[in-house]
């Protein structure tokens, strides 16, 4: 009887030994939710293409002399809000991550969010635009710009660079993106040129395929630039269309243009445009350069803006775990700690910009205006920074 | 005689399962489970890592096996790296299962036959409400135990219970009512917008709503009136898809409801007092596990009274011969409607409850794509059964969780069980079985 109590508790120390949970310790593990099925895989992809490339280029971090292994978990939302809220809370109470980057999107970034400031993990979402996002969550931030600092570049840039006075805006009123864009730019350019000077502002539904209605309307107000905010897959239809109806003037766009093959899809109908973004992938110099040639002999395609900005997340969340200064291995007041030191990161070198934090957490960072050339490479003309 | 006895009983596995607990009351079943559950509590830290598992197996052991295969299927895919250490995880999760599950369920089980029996032989005598708050107070309390280890199985269970309110309201309208409705998650999404209105209007500051109306601190008292009154607003929509719709049968009235659908979600996207696109967010954190069993307790209860009332059985045989049951002095008419309403309530009575848990809404959330999963989960159950649509609605929750991992895969998994289920289970696994409430809390001799 002895004997075996002893043989089970031998057993025992030696499976505590040899269980990985023993030797979780030396290792930082960051939660990835993001969309790899359902309606839009393609952001899933690019966000978890940039993640694997990180991972292999850094495999371990220095955190207060002591030598890290990083490790990423992939968990798919489904592009689906329940999901993302499922998979955060799994990410946290289950995976016991660090931190958490994403969800990409709004929808799922907005109840995300939630869940990850309820358990005080730290959540960095790249591409989620909505203000709700990070309003009042002091655990989460993010990785881009906002729409109201977008829609306000665009506008100025109308006016400055290409002499715009009378301006139309034709958008998707059902997506959140799309719309909040639109009403930003007509705000900011209502503003310049006095109420009335947004002469067409037209809207379509998610899926529509013809805009020859709303394209008459907007041809026939003469405008002088017309401005879509829409998303790269919806992009070249759109402008197809204006063309068909005798468009000839300028045409301005977001940064949706950027994310996936807007040139595979547009061809030579859409060179000579502009729009804002995050970061010019042609003519890009220094990290951008590296990250874009690395990306593109990896996986055979310019990375999209996605990709880009998972990258610079995924590098502010280690810097401010190196910024910590030492982790005490009790994950709950890690937590804690990476959350300060990331509200308190100064100036990180991403490769789509410089970026500081709002005590919104939100960064402060410069757009790109690019211009698509004739080679059907996205250009960089000009940086706008916030004042 | 020896013979003909062994043909009557179910043969194999099942036969086996069903010889074992086939003497065992539900009560005792359900001890079994509260028992497992507060074992779990106790060993199951110590137990996981022992089993070299990296963290406790957190619904059944299921995800920490569907996470290796995911492995080794990326191995055979895309030659990405695989740990032949986890290979250790399947059989150790497996163990995990026994001793945490199946070992102790089956010992309490056995062990409490005679007395469990006793006691729901007396249970019996008294009023059946008495007997079923004591089965439901049992569930709940294995609900409570089970979930305290994590909260990711809290959030699991609630949104599998939603699922199941839902499930079985779309039962009512498919299944026993014989049509093919396509309107559901419109009747969701108009529940959860009134109800979040209800509350996020009435008592919380925010900016698309507007200042807090009210600022009362017993508030949350007030959430079963927003979630009626999501269900009310449901109706009521319901009501109009049915008027002009109701002399159209079959695929017409499909088209229509999926017509209805496309324009409450064009509608909530065009709203712009609502959110517009952006939704509403910061419902107030109301829609706790207590407060969600009790509704989908009184759902489910107050739909298989429904079904199996005169009304219920008119509806059956609409759905069987229209032209008969008219004939028959059934008001076809009026039977249709009430089984339409009755249907969409419930649809927003879970509609405000998933607003609450997932404390966001937008409009994109009621699309096609929540109607398939419904339609997956009525189907796969099995029509015409409470049964089949509780089964339905946790078997498809589960399996969406399980598979997670295997990401592309589980959505040629999934539908091609469905396509299974359809091949040699037409109807769904459980379907045209009555909910016999009474039957089903007796005891059970041993012979």
């Amino acid at each position: 009887m002895k004997r075996g109590a002893f043989f089970i508790v031998s057993l025992a120390m030696v499976a505590l030994l040899l269980s990985p949970s023993a030797w979780a310790a030396n290792e930082i593990r960051l939660g990835f939710n993001i969309p790899l099925t359902g309606d839009n895989p393609d952001v899933g992809g690019s966000s978890r293409n940039a993640a694997e490339m990180y991972l292999k280029e850094n495999p371990t971090v220095n955190v207060g002399g002591k030598s890290y292994k990083l490790k990423f978990i992939y968990e798919d939302n489904e592009y689906k809000p329940e999901s993302a809220v499922k998979i955060n809370t799994k990410l946290i109470t289950e995976e016991e991550v660090l931190g958490i980057i994403g969800p990409q999107s709004s929808s799922q970034a907005v109840p995300a969010g939630e869940v990850a400031n309820n358990m005080a993990t730290p959540m960095i979402s790249p591409w989620s635009t909505n203000p709700n996002t990070t309003l009042d969550r002091p655990y989460v931030f993010r990785g881009c710009f906002l729409d109201p600092f977008q829609g306000p570049v665009a506008a100025n840039f109308a006016t400055d660079e290409l002499g715009a006075k009378k301006a139309a805006v034709i958008y998707d009123i059902a997506a959140d993106y799309p719309k909040g864009l639109a009403e930003n730019f007509k705000e900011a350019f209502e503003k310049l040129h006095g109420a009335g000077s947004v002469v067409a502002f037209e809207s379509f539904t998610t899926g529509d395929k013809d805009f020859s209605a709303q394209m008459t309307n907007i041809v026939r107000t003469k405008a002088d630039v017309l401005f879509i905010p829409q998303y790269y897959s919806e992009v070249p239809l759109i402008i197809r269309s204006a063309k068909e109806m005798g468009w000839t003037r300028d045409i301005l766009g977001a940064d949706a243009w950027g994310g996936g093959d807007l040139m595979g899809l547009c061809g030579d109908d859409c060179k000579g445009y502009y729009f804002s973004t995050h970061y010019a992938a042609a003519g890009a110099k220094g990290a951008t350069k590296a990250f874009i040639d690395a990306y593109t002999a990896k996986y055979g395609k310019t990375p999209d803006d996605v990709a880009a900005l998972t990258w610079d997340t995924i590098g502010l969340m280690v810097q401010a775990v190196k910024d910590t200064g030492g982790l005490s291995g009790k994950i709950k007041a890690d937590r804690t700690k990476v959350k300060d030191a990331l509200a308190a990161v100064k100036d990180f070198p991403g490769i789509t910009g410089s970026m500081t934090f709002t005590p919104d957490g939100d960064p402060k960072k410069c757009a790109v205006i690019v211009q698509i050339n004739d080679a059907g490479q996205f250009a960089f003309h000009k940086s706008v920074c916030p004042k | 005689m020896a013979e003909t006895t062994e043909l009557q009983q179910p043969k194999g596995v099942r036969g086996l399962i069903h010889r074992f607990y086939g003497g065992a009351p539900l009560l005792g079943i359900l001890l079994g489970f509260l028992a497992c559950t507060f074992w779990e509590n106790i060993i199951g830290e110590a137990l996981a890592s022992v089993l070299l598992l990296p963290k406790m197996p957190i619904l059944f052991g299921l995800v920490t096996m569907s996470k290796v295969f995911a492995g080794l299927f990326n191995l055979a895919i895309k030659g990405s790296p695989f740990e032949l250490f986890t290979l250790i995880h399947v059989p150790m999760a497996l163990i995990y299962f026994g001793v945490v599950y199946a070992v102790p369920l089956a010992i309490v089980v056995r062990l409490t036959v005679r007395p469990a029996n006793a006691v729901a032989r007396s249970l019996q005598q008294l009023p059946l409400i008495v007997t079923a708050l004591v089965h439901l107070g049992f569930l709940y309390a294995i609900f409570h135990v089970w979930v305290e280890l994590s909260d990711y199985r809290l959030i699991t269970l609630k949104l599998t219970l939603i699922a199941v309110l839902l499930t079985l309201s779309l039962n009512i309208i498919n299944g026993y009512m014989g049509e093919f409705s396509c309107s559901h998650p419109g009747f969701m999404a108009v529940g959860a917008y009134m109800s979040s209105f209800f509350t996020v209007g009435l008592f919380v500051n925010d900016k698309v709503l507007g200042e807090a109306l009210l600022g009362i601190p017993l508030a949350f008292l007030s959430f079963p009136l927003a979630l009626i009154f999501g269900g009310l607003c449901a109706s009521l929509s319901a009501l109009i898809v049915a008027i002009p719709s109701f002399r159209t049968r079959g695929d017409y009235l499909a088209i229509i409801s999926l017509a209805f659908l496309f324009i409450v979600k064009s509608f909530f996207e065009n709203m712009q007092s609502l959110g517009g696109a952006r939704g509403i967010m910061g419902q107030p954190d109301w829609a706790s596990l207590p407060v969600i069993f009790i509704v989908v307790v009184i759902g489910v209860w107050a739909i298989n009274n429904f079904v199996n009332s005169t009304l219920g059985k008119a509806l059956n045989a609409v759905r069987d011969d229209e032209m008969a049951a008219d004939a028959m002095t059934v008001d076809t008419r009026k039977t249709k409607m009430v089984a339409f309403l009755f249907g969409a309530f419930w649809a927003g009575m879970a509609g405000g409850l998933l607003a609450h848990v997932l404390r966001f809404i937008n409009p994109a959330m009621f699309g096609i794509q929540k109607l398939a999963e419904v339609l997956a989960m009525v189907y796969f159950g099995g029509l015409n059964s409470v049964y089949g649509s509780i089964v339905g609605a946790v078997s498809i929750s589960l399996l969406g969780e399980v598979l997670r991992p295997l990401e592309i895969l589980k959505w040629i998994f999934i539908p091609l069980l469905l396509i299974l289920v359809m091949i040699y289970r037409p109807t769904g696994l459980v379907a045209f079985k009555e909910f016999n409430v009474r039957k089903s809390f007796g005891p059970k001799e041993v012979d």
